[in-house]
């Protein structure tokens, strides 16, 4: 559905707000739409509802019509074959989406985490976050412990929950598909889990307890 | 402050010795000050080409054509070549904040412009003095009007530029007691509508979210032929006249018709000389800086394309 028109510069008029709506890369100024970022403009047009209506059983007001939705593609670098790490762009952790992050310290209270993923796109920098004991686990909230749930040098896949405060993000895997998705033992070899809250090592044959994410 | 970690060189500066033989009485070989050979309303020709840094996230590089000589007869002397304007950006980020920093849920932007220690005739310091810094916080405010700051909460964005070749601050033929000196430090205007030109494109090669994008323009108020005459002209050199009266840059935004950065600088509104107006210098200055627009959005364009693989 998504269409290339032509490259807009920052501040380029691209429409009026009553024929589009804003998607990324673009803002809204004095009810025109204009371009925010340099890149091709996308258009996506709304998806069509699917399939013969039902028979009207009741007179509802005319809905408005969905308007197509212009964007501005920030990874410009991605639609070329090459893919280098050239023009890449930096996105940033937003509240809700999906992290990948390595445990770097741990206390009592919370496990300190360094971001280095977030959704499909690998940042340069590396973000701080903090997931709280109380964000650990969906249930049973009282019971978790830190230092059963995660150890330094786990990868840990978590959702963003807050901007949080100066320096940390704070993150949660209070879900079955979010938790530890690798872990080495203390003997220092890779462990495979064997349950919710277990991970096992292969050569020593121990188990470790963590906060195991669910295999997809 | 004074820099303990480095040699450095004489402070009042050097130059490279003129020979006595070459000091001719003779008006053909005369040393003369360039003279501008453009309309009043004529730009230099300008060079803009972004992500020249691979390493920072974006980066552009300016350069402004040097004026002429205009007797070509002279002997080679090294002190007889004159500058263009050279500038390098880098922007690095959105990044991470400091731990120490305060929380910010908008993008906390620093600039910092710096002169090469072989940027100008006079040698500069490798410590930033009071006039980078003045650039800096110029620079600062044009660009922060620019950048839509609530969609990066919590980052830092650095821009660095780097003068390779700065603009003189007069003619270097009047640094040896000829004629009076002039009120200086002309150079510093045409510098920093550059600065805001190279930034502005860095930074949409970075991918930062702008509103749109700021280009610079410098116009000023020159001595004219006559008697109490003044001209009003875009884009000055300042060795390429005599005395300049008055200069006016500004950072000029033409989608919306905004202005972020407005600097004059000298004398203005005499009777006596029949000058122009603040008002006539700044929209002069704008005019100037929609031609560096131009430049600069048919550069941005090029940059797109070759990141999109089509040319």
């Amino acid at each position: 559905m998504a269409q290339v028109t032509s490259v807009a510069v920052p501040g380029q008029l691209l429409g009026p707000v009553s024929e589009y709506q804003p998607g990324p890369g673009t803002h809204v100024h004095n009810s025109n739409l204009y371009a925010s970022i340099l890149g091709p403009v996308r258009k996506l047009n709304p998806p069509k509802p699917a399939g013969p209506q039902k028979r009207l059983t009741k007179i509802t007001p005319a809905v408005p019509a969905a308007l197509p939705t212009l964007s501005i593609e920030r990874n410009i670098s991605a639609a070329s074959q090459d893919g280098g790490s050239k023009g890449k762009a930096e996105i940033l952790p937003e509240v809700n989406s999906t992290v990948l992050c390595r445990v770097t310290r741990i206390t009592p209270k919370q496990a300190q985490v360094a971001i280095l993923v977030v959704g499909e796109t690998v940042l340069d920098g590396e973000w701080q976050g903090l997931i709280r004991v109380q964000d650990v686990r969906a249930t049973e909230k009282d019971k978790v412990k830190i230092f059963e749930s995660f150890r330094p040098g786990d990868i840990v896949r978590a959702v963003v929950i807050s901007l949080g405060d100066q320096s940390n993000y704070y993150l949660a895997t209070a879900s079955n598909n979010l938790g530890v998705i690798m872990a080495t033992s203390e003997a220092g070899n890779a462990m495979y889990p064997i349950s919710w809250k277990e991970y096992k090592d292969p050569e020593t044959g121990a188990s470790e307890s963590r906060k195991v994410a669910k295999p997809f | 402050m004074t820099d303990r970690r480095r040699i450095n060189g004489p402070s009042g500066g050097t130059l490279a010795p003129v020979y006595s033989k070459y000091i001719t009485k003779d008006a053909s070989t005369q040393i003369q000050r360039p003279v501008r050979s453009r309309a009043p309303n004529v730009l230099r020709k300008m060079f803009l080409k972004t992500g020249v840094t691979p390493s920072a996230s974006g980066s552009a590089y300016l350069e402004l054509e040097a004026s002429k000589s205009t007797n070509t007869n002279t002997p080679g002397l090294a002190s007889l070549s004159t500058s263009g304007l050279k500038l390098t950006c880098t922007v690095h980020g959105p990044r991470p904040l400091p731990k120490s920093a305060p929380f910010s849920p908008h993008i906390i932007l620093s600039t910092h412009v710096k002169y090469a220690p072989f940027a100008t005739r006079k040698r500069r310091g490798y410590l930033r003095d009071s006039s980078e810094r003045d650039l800096g916080v110029h620079l600062e405010t044009a660009l922060r009007g620019v950048i839509i700051g609530d969609r990066w909460p919590k980052s830092g964005v650095e821009v660095i530029i780097t003068i390779l070749e700065g603009e003189e601050d007069q003619w270097w033929g009047d640094d040896r007691g000829r004629g009076h000196v002039t009120a200086g430090e002309w150079g510093m205007m045409s510098v920093l509508s550059g600065c805001i030109t190279v930034a502005s494109a860095a930074i949409a090669d970075a991918g930062i979210d702008c509103v749109d994008v700021v280009s610079g323009g410098v116009a000023a108020v020159v001595k004219g032929q006559g008697k109490n005459a003044s001209v009003l002209v875009l884009d000055p050199v300042p060795s390429e006249h005599e005395e300049i009266l008055a200069a006016a840059i500004v950072a000029y935004l033409p989608g919306r018709d905004e202005i972020t950065d407005l600097w004059v600088k000298g004398d203005i509104g005499n009777k006596e000389l029949r000058s122009s107006s603040y008002e006539e210098l700044a929209d002069n200055a704008v005019q100037a800086a929609l031609g560096s627009h131009r430049v600069l959005v048919a550069a941005l364009k090029e940059t797109a394309d070759m990141k999109l693989g089509r040319s």
